[in-house]
């Protein structure tokens, strides 16, 4: 058996050390979900904590708001969720479709432009969201024409972009230019290189770009809440203007949905990133 | 050499890297069919001549023949050359069947040929029943012979490598070696091999080109480089010579250990010259018997089984002598012994 470098066997008190961390890190990081998913099974009117009585009304409620017909609140959850789905499929598709190539670019071209490059897009990360927001905001006032949805397309897009360029820039640093060459020596046109033998092996991390690209956008608030208008919002949007008069259990099960679809999303990510796998 | 021969000339190739000159004025000649070793130390400006040829680097000045026509303009998935990297360069994502055939299936070779042709080639590398594995699943050498039936597959006009065989250990490389050598005769494809190992060299090349900053120092058969080298770096680097100051010319003759030595009627009186020797080329005697020979002291004795080497002083030089060990009866550290060489076996150049 490998020698740990910590002794970490027979209740070493370096092992009490990071089992208490490892809790500490846990719920902190879990809490809110565990806390949300309780209250949502609740069977009270409101959102008192620990519940008294457990129920799933909250749930029929969620299914009810996307299944009436005519009820003007519940067309504009349904709207505001198409709203939300349209803009992260629009900004995963843009943001995979600028980073490919840039990452390939930056990859094979020159060092220094590379770092100059990422350090150009990681700055919607460190620019504060709500001024992000404001940007954003006076931008799409100024233009004379209404952009519809791209006006939080667009500024999703720049958040999402750091992600994307990053993973897409880890895999193209695991493929050497050899084995291009060796596709051209064999006869495919350098394009016909990149898409043989380039874009199969960029493949995973492609695939978890876009799908951080698409929890990004599809979760994202601060900045929406500069661009929303009447007739494009998004769910989170919708969500928060339904809380802020009063918490409403209902809510709250909306929003465990959108927990497990998110999960299932990362554990996909992660399967992804370790174990190389690869869907298509 | 008759030009009808001559399947790729090298004419006049110079490769600038801003300011560092890569390669200057390459000129060879490379007989169809034949297998051409580019031998020297890393940095010579061998890979980058191979980079050249296959297309991957474009020359300076200078022109690239093929078969008298010049393919400096054509881009390189049109040279129909196969290339063997030093990574080999496999698909990782593509069996080994679809890593053979990915050159015939982008030149619309219809799927049953490409079938026949792979399992043909797995055959001649001797691997008949790997088609279906992932590259991943390969050992060092089974990579090694796909990417030479990848490289083969095309049936290239010429058939370059990269060092394809440093990555591997001793005994598998020396068995590749032979492995390859029979390859390529039995495909009659003219091949360019990129490499520093001397051994390697002289066990494959027809003729072998000897490069150091971007020069050819000698271009001949191996025998020829190894027996008669050009000048002190072919002979030094081809192995264990010994590189003797023998003085200047006078007359003609140059003085070695004791002896008169004619040399190139070419070198006038007074050019400072060096000799080359081999260690297996000097013989050692019992002082008695010198004869006119220069005496040494050994300094060092080492068996190494069939031979012993011995180092020898000698007018203050430092010789390696490698003789059968049923000569080295008597022999020990300290010994005066008489030195002599075969005139036959030395060459003597400009130093």
């Amino acid at each position: 058996m490998r020698v740990g470098l910590l002794p970490n066997e027979g209740g070493g008190s370096y092992r009490f050390v990071i089992i208490a961390l490892a809790i500490v890190g846990i719920l902190i990081s879990s809490l809110p979900v565990i806390v949300v998913t309780i209250m949502s099974f609740s069977a009270a009117d409101n959102t008192g904590f620990p519940p008294e009585a457990l129920s799933l009304r909250w749930y029929w409620d969620v299914i009810a708001l996307f299944t009436a017909d005519d009820a003007s609140s519940a067309q504009s959850v349904v709207d505001s969720t198409l709203t939300s789905l349209l803009v992260a499929v629009i900004v995963m598709g843009i943001s995979t479709f600028v980073c490919i190539p840039l990452a390939y670019a930056l990859a094979r071209g020159d060092r220094r432009i590379r770092g100059g490059m990422e350090l150009l897009f990681t700055l919607p990360l460190v620019f504060p969201l709500v001024i992000l927001g404001i940007a954003f905001l006076l931008i799409a006032e100024s233009l004379r024409v209404d952009i519809g949805i791209w006006r939080i397309v667009i500024p999703h897009v720049a958040l999402v972009l750091p992600f994307v360029l990053r993973n897409c820039l880890g895999a193209m640093n695991g493929i050497s230019v050899e084995i291009e060459e060796a596709a051209v020596s064999l006869g495919a046109s350098p394009l016909r290189a990149i898409w043989d033998v380039v874009i199969p092996l960029m493949k995973a991390g492609i695939l978890a770009g876009l799908i951080f690209a698409l929890i990004i956008s599809f979760n994202e608030f601060t900045i929406t809440f500069f661009m929303y208008t009447i007739d494009v919002s998004t769910l989170p949007i919708w969500m928060y203007s339904r809380t802020v008069s009063s918490l409403d259990p209902s809510t709250l099960a909306l929003s465990v949905f959108i927990i497990v679809a998110d999960v299932v999303l990362i554990v996909l990510v992660d399967k992804l990133i370790a174990g190389r796998a690869s869907l298509f | 050499m008759s030009t009808q021969n001559t399947h790729l000339h090298i004419d006049g190739v110079s490769k600038n890297f801003g300011d560092v000159k890569a390669l200057s004025n390459i000129d060879l000649k490379i007989e169809r069919g034949s297998f051409v070793c580019l031998l020297g130390p890393s940095g010579c400006g061998k890979t980058t001549l191979l980079r050249i040829i296959a297309g991957f680097e474009s020359a300076s000045s200078g022109r690239l023949l093929l078969d008298g026509s010049d393919i400096a303009q054509v881009p390189p998935h049109k040279r129909g050359f196969g290339m063997v990297f030093q990574s080999l360069a496999l698909f990782p994502h593509m069996s080994v069947a679809r890593n053979i055939a990915y050159g015939l299936k982008l030149r619309g070779v219809s799927g049953k040929e490409q079938r026949d042709r792979v399992e043909e080639l797995l055959n001649v590398i001797q691997l008949p029943s790997i088609a279906d594995r992932p590259v991943s699943a390969l050992s060092g050498g089974q990579r090694q012979r796909v990417a030479i039936a990848r490289a083969l597959a095309i049936q290239p006009k010429l058939f370059l490598l990269d060092e394809p065989l440093s990555a591997l250990d001793a005994k598998l490389r020396d068995n590749m070696q032979i492995e390859l050598r029979q390859l390529q005769q039995k495909f009659g494809v003219t091949t360019i091999l990129v490499t520093h190992d001397q051994h390697e060299a002289m066990m494959l090349a027809d003729e072998l080109v000897v490069l150091k900053d971007g020069a050819v120092r000698q271009s001949a058969a191996p025998s020829v480089v190894y027996q008669q080298p050009a000048d002190s770096f072919v002979a030094d680097f081809l192995g264990a010579a010994n590189l003797i100051n023998v003085g200047s010319v006078q007359g003609g003759q140059v003085q070695l250990l004791g002896k008169l030595t004619a040399v190139d009627t070419a070198h006038a009186d007074n050019t400072m010259m060096q000799a080359a020797v081999r260690a297996e080329h000097i013989s050692l005697a019992p002082v008695a018997q010198a004869g006119g020979a220069a005496v040494g002291t050994i300094e060092f004795m080492r068996d190494l089984g069939p031979s012993t080497e011995i180092v020898v002083a000698v007018d203050g030089e430092s010789l390696r002598v490698r003789s059968p060990n049923v000569d080295c009866q008597g022999l020990s550290i300290g010994t005066q012994v008489a030195v002599s060489v075969d005139p036959s076996q030395v060459s003597v150049f400009k130093a």
